[in-house]
Order: C-alpha cells, then sequence, then structure tokens
C-alpha cells in the first residue's frame, strides 16, 4: 500500500466532483459525453487510483497505515 | 484516571448533551423532508399534494437552518467556555433555564408548521393554526401568531445563552485579572456580540411590526420594510452558523492532524472582522428589490466582498495547520504530507471534506455576490446549490463530524462504530456533491427555487450540457444518497447511547498553538472596542436605506392586509378548470 | 504581532482579490447594458393600484423611437399579461407591482429578474436586440399555487411587429334590397404614423381599403355591403387588418318580416 486504507478512500471520493464537473468541462472544448461515458471514466479513475495505491506491494507500507 | 468533559464538567455535560440531541432531532425530520422536497420537485416520486409542498419546506428551512444548527451552536459553545475557561458555567439553573426556553420556542414554531398538514387546522387565539410562509417569513404572507412568538422565545433564548457565557467569562476574569482571554471563549464571544446587533433587526420586525399585525392589534405592515429587517438578520445568521464550524476548523482540527494551530493572534483577528462585517452587509441579498437605491446596494457588495477576507485567512491557517500535523506525523513532499492525515479518523475527514466543500461555496458565492451576475442566478436553484455547500456541508458535516468526537465526550460512552462514521462522512460528500451540482447547473438556465413544480406549460428550460431530467436525476440520486448518510448518522448516535460507559474515552483537550496569544496585541481583546465599531458601520450601512424605505412606504405600509394565500378544498376543482381554460 | 512571511504573503493576495472582484463588478454595474433594480419606480398604494395611470390598462405600450414600456402586474398566481410582445432591436422598460404578497418576475435564463414587493414599483429597462421566446415566472413563493405563476416573452422581428388594434361595428342582420356599412376602427398604438390595409371578406369577395394613421391615433374604415349582392341567408364576414381580426356574421333577411333593428354582429376574437 503506497496510502493509508482511509486514505484511499477518501482519493476515490474526491474523484466524484471531477468526474461530475467533467461533461460540462469538455462541453467547453465541444466534446459531448453521455452520462454513462462519464460513469465508466470515474470508474476507470477509481481503478486506476486503486492499483496505484496497491501496486507495488510495498512490505512496510502498513506504517503509513496509522490513523 | 478518565478525564473526559462529562468527568470534568458533568453538570454541563448534561446541557450541552441535551442541546447536541435535540439539534439531531431536528437534523432527522428536517433531513427526511428534504428528501422528499428533492422528490417531488424532480417529479421522480410524489406522495404529497404540491400545496403541501410548501408546509414541508418551511419545515425544512426552519429546522434545519435555525433549530438543527442553533441547537448544535450553544451546545458547542458552552462547551468551548467551560473547557477554556477550565470552570463551569456560574449557575446551572440559569444555563437550563435558556435551553428550555429555546426548546418552547422550537415546540410553539413547530405546531404552527405543522399544522399545515390538518385539513382542519385547530383555532387558537381566535385564528387558524397557519405557518405556510417559509423561513423568511416575508410579510404581507402572515403566520399565526404562535409562529411568531415560537421565533421571538427561541432567539431570547439564545441571547441568554448568550448572557451565559459572558457571565462565565466575567467570573472566570475576576480571578484571572491579567491574563489574555483564551482563544475558544474569545471566539464565542465575539460571534455572540454580533448576535446581539444582527437579532435586533428581526426582533425589531416581529414585535413591532410582525406579531401586532398578526394580533390585528395593528393593521397593516410595510413589506419592504419587514423584509429589510430580516435580511439585516439574515445574513448575519450565516456567519453564526458558521462560527461554531470555525471554531471547530481552529481548535479541533490541528488537533486531530496531529499538530497546533498556526496562528493564534491570525485567529483573533478573523474573529474580530467577523463581529465589524457581518451585519452591516445584509442588503446583499436583496440586490433584486425594488426601493432600495443602488447606492446602498453597492456598498453592502463591497462590504461583503471585504468579508471574504476572513475566511480566505481561515483557509490559509487551517491548511497550514493540518500541513503542519501532517508533518509532525512523518508526512513529507509538496503534496505528499497529505497522505500522512488521519484519514481513518471520520472527525478529522469529515472536518476536512467539508471545509473542502465550504471553499467550493466560496466561488458559487461570490457570483452570488456579484451584484450584477446576481441577476442570473437570484432565487433560482444555484442559490440551494451553494448553500447546501455552505450550511449545509461546510456546517452540517462539520457538525456531524464533530458529534463523533463530542457524544462520547459528554456521555462517557464509547462511539458504536467508527468505520460506519466514515462511511458516513463520506457518503455526506458525494451525495451532496450529486445535489448540489445539479442544482447549481439548473440556476443557470433559470430553475426557480422553492417551486412545488418545476414543470411549466408554455416553455422548456434549456440547459447547456445534459438534459433536465438528467439534472432532475442527479438531485434525487444525491438526496437520497444524503439521506442513508444521514441514517447512518443517527443510527450511530442512538447505538452509541446504548453502549456502557467506557474507560478509554479520550481526554478533553483541544490545540496548541505554534503562535500564542503573547504575539497577539492586547487591543484584539478589547471587545468594547470592536463591539463600538461593528455598531458604528451597521448604522452607516442601514440609516439611510431603513430611512428611505419608511419615509417611501411609511413605517407602517398602506394598509397591507395579512395574506395566507390558500384554496379551500372546494375551490381548487375550479381554479383547475380556470387553468385549462386559460392554457 | 508577529505574523509569518507566508501569511504576510496570502494575506496580499487575498486583498488584490478582493480589490480585483470590487473592480470587476464595478465595471460590470456601471457600464452599458446592464439594468439593476433600484427605487426608481417609486411606491404605489397596492389597494389603488386599478385607479393607477400605469396600472389600470396593462401591457406594452410606444413611447417613440424603439422604446416601449410594459405595465405588468404580478399577482396570486398570474401575471396581467401573461403573454408579451416586443420587437427585437428595442429598448424596453418594465414596470411591476403587486396588489398582494411578494412575487418575483423573472424572465427565465436571463438577467432580468426583480422581486416584485406589494407597495414597490420594479423598474427596469432592458434591451432586446434578437427576435426570441422566454419564459416568464415567478421564483418567490407566493402562496400555494405558486408553482403556476408563469407567462412568456416573445420578441419578433421588427417588421412583424405592431400595436394597431381593431374594432368592428357590423349590423347582425339587413333586408334584402337595402344597403348596410361595415364599419373598422384601427387605432395605432405606436407613436409613428401608419400606413396599411383594412380587408373586408364577405360572401366570398375581398374588399381592400387603404388607411393611413397618425402615431397614436386611430382612424375608421367603412365599407359599403349591398344586401341584394349577398342575397338572402347568413353571411360571414372578417376584417383583417396588420394581423388583427375580427369576424361576425351578417344575416340578410326578407325585407317583408321587419322585426328587428342594428345589432352588433361582431364578435371579438383579436
Ligand atoms: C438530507 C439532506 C438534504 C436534502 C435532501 C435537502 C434537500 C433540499 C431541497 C431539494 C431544497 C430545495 C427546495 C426548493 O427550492 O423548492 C432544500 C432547501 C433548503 N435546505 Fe435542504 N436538504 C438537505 C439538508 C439540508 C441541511 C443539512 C440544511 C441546513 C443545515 C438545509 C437547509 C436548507 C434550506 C435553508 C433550504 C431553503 C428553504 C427555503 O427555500 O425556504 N438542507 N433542501
Ligand atoms: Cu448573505
Ligand atoms: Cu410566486
Amino acid at each position: 500500500m503506497r496510502v493509508s486504507k482511509g486514505a484511499l478512500l477518501v482519493g476515490i471520493v474526491l474523484l466524484v466532483p471531477f468526474v461530475i464537473e467533467l461533461r460540462t468541462a469538455l462541453s467547453w472544448f465541444g466534446i459531448e459525453i453521455t452520462v454513462v461515458e462519464s460513469a465508466l471514466v470515474g470508474l476507470a479513475l477509481a481503478v486506476a487510483i486503486t492499483a496505484w495505491a496497491l501496486w507495488p506491494p510495498n512490505e512496510d507500507g502498513e506504517a503509513a497505515d496509522r490513523s | 484516571m478518565r478525564n473526559a468533559y462529562v468527568d470534568q464538567f458533568p453538570a454541563e455535560a448534561r446541557v450541552v448533551k441535551s442541546a447536541f440531541w435535540s439539534s439531531f432531532l431536528a437534523l432527522a425530520i428536517g433531513g427526511i423532508f428534504g428528501l422528499v422536497q428533492a422528490l417531488h420537485r424532480t417529479d421522480v416520486l410524489r406522495f404529497i399534494d404540491s400545496t403541501d409542498y410548501y408546509t414541508v419546506l418551511t419545515a425544512h428551512g426552519v429546522l434545519l437552518a435555525i433549530t438543527f444548527t442553533i441547537f448544535f451552536l450553544v451546545g458547542i459553545f458552552t462547551w468551548a467556555v467551560t473547557t477554556s475557561l477550565d470552570r463551569g458555567v456560574v449557575d446551572i439553573r440559569f444555563t437550563w433555564s435558556w435551553y428550555v426556553m429555546m426548546v418552547t420556542g422550537t415546540v410553539l414554531v413547530a405546531v404552527a408548521i405543522f399544522s399545515g398538514f390538518l385539513e382542519e387546522p385547530p383555532s387558537i387565539l381566535g385564528s387558524e393554526l397557519y405557518a405556510d410562509v417559509l423561513f423568511t417569513f416575508y410579510s404581507p404572507l402572515q403566520a399565526h401568531p404562535i409562529f411568531y412568538i415560537g421565533l421571538v422565545l427561541f432567539v431570547v433564548g439564545t441571547w441568554l445563552a448568550g448572557f451565559d457565557w459572558f457571565r462565565t467569562w466575567w467570573a472566570w476574569r475576576d480571578e484571572n485579572a491579567d491574563e489574555r482571554i483564551p482563544l475558544p471563549t474569545f471566539m464565542v464571544l465575539t460571534t455572540t456580540l454580533f448576535w446581539y446587533i444582527c437579532t435586533l433587526g428581526v426582533a425589531l420586525s416581529i414585535l413591532a411590526f410582525l406579531l401586532p399585525w398578526s394580533l390585528g392589534i395593528v393593521d397593516s405592515v410595510n413589506p419592504l420594510l419587514t423584509r429589510t429587517l430580516f435580511w439585516y438578520f439574515g445574513h448575519a445568521v450565516v456567519y453564526f452558523w458558521l462560527m461554531p464550524t470555525y471554531v471547530m476548523w481552529y481548535i479541533m482540527l490541528p488537533k486531530l492532524s496531529g499538530g497546533k494551530l498556526f496562528s493564534d493572534p491570525l485567529a483573533r483577528v478573523v474573529f474580530v472582522l467577523f463581529l465589524l462585517l457581518s451585519t452591516p452587509l445584509g442588503i446583499h441579498h436583496q440586490y433584486l428589490d425594488p426601493g432600495i437605491a443602488e447606492g446602498y446596494k453597492f456598498i453592502a457588495m463591497t462590504n461583503t466582498m471585504f468579508l471574504l477576507l476572513p475566511s480566505l485567512l481561515t483557509a490559509f491557517t487551517v491548511v497550514a495547520s493540518m500541513e503542519h500535523g501532517a508533518r509532525q506525523r512523518g508526512g513529507e513532499g509538496y503534496l505528499g504530507w497529505l497522505t500522512a492525515l488521519p484519514w481513518r479518523d471520520p472527525v478529522f475527514t469529515g472536518m476536512a471534506l467539508a471545509g473542502l466543500m465550504f471553499a467550493a461555496a466560496g466561488f458559487s458565492g461570490m457570483i452570488n455576490a456579484g451584484m450584477n451576475i446576481n441577476y442570473l442566478v437570484h432565487n433560482t436553484w444555484w442559490v440551494v446549490g451553494h448553500f447546501h455547500l455552505t450550511v449545509g456541508t461546510a456546517v452540517a458535516l462539520t457538525f456531524m463530524a464533530a458529534a463523533y468526537w463530542f457524544i462520547p465526550q459528554v456521555t462517557g460512552k464509547e462511539l458504536w462504530s467508527r468505520s460506519v462514521a466514515l462511511g458516513q462522512v463520506l457518503l455526506w460528500f458525494v451525495g451532496m456533491t450529486f445535489m448540489s451540482n445539479a442544482m447549481h447547473r439548473s440556476g443557470l438556465f433559470g430553475m426557480p427555487r422553492r417551486t412545488a413544480e418545476p414543470q411549466y406549460q408554455n416553455f422548456d428550460f434549456e440547459p447547456a450540457v445534459g438534459t433536465v431530467a438528467e439534472m432532475d436525476a442527479q438531485v434525487a440520486l444525491g438526496a437520497v444518497l444524503l439521506v442513508v448518510s444521514l441514517v447512518l448518522f443517527l443510527l450511530n448516535m442512538v447505538l452509541t447511547s446504548f453502549n456502557g460507559t467506557s474507560d478509554s474515552i479520550p481526554d478533553n483537550t483541544y490545540a496548541g498553538t505554534l503562535s500564542g496569544p503573547e504575539d497577539a496585541p492586547e487591543i484584539l481583546d478589547n471587545l468594547k472596542l470592536w463591539t463600538a465599531i461593528a455598531v458604528v458601520l451597521v448604522i452607516f450601512a442601514y440609516t439611510l436605506p431603513l430611512a428611505s424605505i419608511v419615509e417611501s412606504g411609511g413605517l407602517f405600509g398602506p394598509g397591507i392586509d395579512g395574506r395566507q394565500l390558500s384554496l379551500g378544498a372546494d375551490l381548487e376543482p375550479a381554479l383547475e378548470t380556470l387553468r385549462e381554460v386559460v392554457a | 504581532m508577529n505574523i509569518h512571511t507566508y501569511e504576510k504573503v496570502w494575506l496580499a493576495a487575498s486583498m488584490v482579490l478582493i480589490v480585483g472582484f470590487i473592480a470587476t463588478i464595478t465595471y460590470g454595474a456601471v457600464g452599458p447594458g446592464v439594468s439593476m433594480i433600484s427605487d426608481d419606480g417609486g411606491s404605489i398604494d397596492p389597494s389603488e393600484i386599478n385607479d393607477d395611470e400605469r396600472f389600470e390598462e396593462t401591457g406594452v405600450t410606444h413611447v417613440g423611437g424603439n422604446e416601449y414600456e410594459v405595465a405588468v402586474l404580478a399577482q396570486a398566481w398570474s401575471y396581467s399579461p401573461d403573454e408579451i410582445e416586443v420587437p427585437a432591436g428595442s429598448e424596453v422598460t418594465f414596470y411591476v407591482t403587486s396588489p398582494d404578497v411578494t412575487h418575483s418576475f423573472s424572465v427565465v435564463g436571463t438577467n432580468v429578474n426583480t422581486m416584485v414587493v406589494p407597495g414597490q414599483v420594479s423598474e427596469m429597462t432592458v434591451e432586446f436586440d434578437e427576435p426570441g421566446e422566454y419564459g416568464i415566472l415567478c421564483n418567490e413563493y407566493c402562496g400555494e399555487y405558486h408553482h403556476t405563476m408563469e407567462g412568456t416573452l416573445s420578441v419578433v422581428p421588427e417588421d412583424e411587429f405592431d400595436l394597431t388594434e381593431l374594432s368592428v361595428e357590423a349590423p347582425g342582420e339587413v333586408e334584402s334590397g337595402n344597403e348596410t356599412t361595415i364599419n373598422a376602427t384601427v387605432s395605432d398604438g405606436m407613436q409613428t404614423d401608419l400606413e396599411t390595409t383594412a380587408t373586408l371578406e364577405i360572401g366570398g369577395e375581398q374588399y381592400d381599403e387603404d388607411v393611413t394613421i397618425d402615431g397614436a391615433g386611430s382612424e375608421s374604415v367603412e365599407f359599403a355591403v349591398d344586401a341584394d349582392q349577398l342575397g338572402e341567408g347568413d353571411h360571414d364576414w372578417t376584417v383583417t387588418v396588420d394581423g388583427e381580426e375580427e369576424s361576425g356574421t351578417l344575416s340578410v333577411v326578407d325585407g317583408a318580416n321587419d322585426d328587428s333593428g342594428d345589432s352588433d354582429g361582431g364578435d371579438d376574437d383579436a
């Protein structure tokens, strides 16, 4: 773990506003995406962050996990 | 030896606990009503009549914006004063008496509002109970006298509470003549002072105008005057909700992050600025009102912008304190320290997320404050989106997170589940992101607030991106998540109170400071001076507008009767037919 | 007082931000094209709105040039008028007041938005450059049926806009062998002169009369109708001017059974 479980969870939660605003933001550049597409982008990002946090498995990772 | 608040001040802890529970009750009812509103407006699920919508909305506004917030506030403030002065209140019976007075006021107000659900509300004092006037109670909409009486009792209760805090401080000062006012007490006292200043407006509005008028003693009001007096109070009240939140951010967050408050002097400056500037800008809620010259609106706008300063300073201090804490915990790097914060702690995480949402709210707030851009968004759902970030999250989420720390402190019982608590604060954040974002965007294309069925016969809304249906769905989804979060919160509170007492409650402490009061000039503690300046600013900002409103509309207005605009049940079909004919 | 360097920088940046905001807003507020509500509209006694010069008859009036005034009454739970039409390229001043409680007058999706407080008149001036259709709604809670309070605002191309009004007087009956007249009174709500054509259609025939009307004046047009030419029976007629239309029925009856006099056969649907 690169970050604590709590931090990972918070990181994923913090993605939500960005994903929601993505549609509006992209539309300024003339790119139209649907709700489902933005949900998929969100999901992909969440998976990416989780993968980043878990990989590479870090032996003393639990040390960072204090709360 | 356990040294929680309940061990230090058992008597005060009972009052604080009662205040918290009163506030949770209001939150529970108000929150569920919020869901009813969200589902009804968006036409996802309608199980009340649209005419009852406004009863629900009045209850939601009053219970959440007034009852929930202020009951929690008096709890926190009583805790802050006694803890930081390290002494109990002067007379606990007095403390109970203001609490009981606030409860009585709330019950009267609630009776008046909830009678709106009855087919035939009972008559009291010669008129039918009625209070479908929303929490702003603009005349000539007229509520039943007990609605106004209840509000007065509630406010007088808070006045007495303020007196209680002052009295406790005076008693402490007699024994500690040369000491600086401890920071938490300083924050409480400055807040109380501007509360006194601003509530004079609403007290005057009710006692001199609305109550006599609802009792039939005078037969007219000046709607613009009572409205202006409401907003004289109405802006400062938002800072009244916010100040206990700031207290938490200043004196709890740094500690929870593992460090100290960056600067005590700056914290004092911030609270002094709030004392000075909270009231003389209420007219910024009236940018669109006729009868108020542009110049006065301009002054309110300028003051509003300057009131950004203490919030910007707070952002700095809070983030700097968190960074300090994170580095104490071994955090490194430019941003890397963020991962070292105690994200598993629901108290910390809840408050941090609340602060983040407050920053977002700052942006939409600047739009609102912009005298001209305001015309685009005034009274649209944009505004509702905005204040669900401020009072509905910055304040409410901070309070809920704080409760996870406070309830163990005042009961001596351990929290039922910290994991559920963490999930709860995260869920609130997500739910509010969905709801508030869609509300903001709906406001931009003109979706009105305070409207049971914002679906019109003769025109459609034209969103820039997406469809109205998508935004409605987003609001409904957000509202559902919020209520799930709310239920988890209440569940945690209830189950905690069934826990047995525990010995592992942390000590009752708050954050120390890196730069202490010795760095703050003595003059900052001169409350009389700041109060005098605050009063002068209010006089400057309000004398002329009020004088011109009275001059043009008369003190009691030109024969304006009270209105309770509803149709009897038998008239409703007639209206429907009429509408069909017209449409 | 001991202030950290970072705090000083932040403080300075904050002040720059604040002053910047005030400057932009001030510029936007005094800059052209943005109208704000002030106390210019004056006050009014809500119980005497019907006797008020401006509000006794609500709707659009032409002031001169491209300037128009619109008097609107916002009341529970409708607007009077609820359909407003103005030309593109115009400068329109709205005057709005309420006889009962507080409402708003909000043109959806624009910054034409004002509170309507009883006792006060909201005045705002707006420039409409392009044609378009807008909704109007009330965004201040005003009682149980607040959500049904709406209207529309159409900005029509300049050449499609007029304030012409038509009223027709016609007999209901005429005896065969006689002649009668259908009188159309055309009034021009604009301050400018109007040249137009009034048209009568009856019995499959069409009669045109050119009229010239002084600004803010009115003229009568007389159409002579010969009963014999129509023949006995009911005849529908229609008078049109500038898109305004009024119609009715004229019956030609046998001269022998003379039992009724003139009556106004017009039924207004302008
Ligand atoms: C459970 C979460 C909540 C939901 C689902 C919710 C939903 C709503 C909705 C849909 C409205 C708009 C009604 C309209 O414009 O017609 C509203 C208004 C409002 N809400 Fe909430 N809300 C929630 C929590 C809160 C909280 C925690 C507060 C304050 C502490 C709050 C304060 C208000 C206020 C003051 C209004 C305006 C009332 C008025 O216009 O008179 N809400 N809420
Ligand atoms: Cu405000
Ligand atoms: Cu309304």
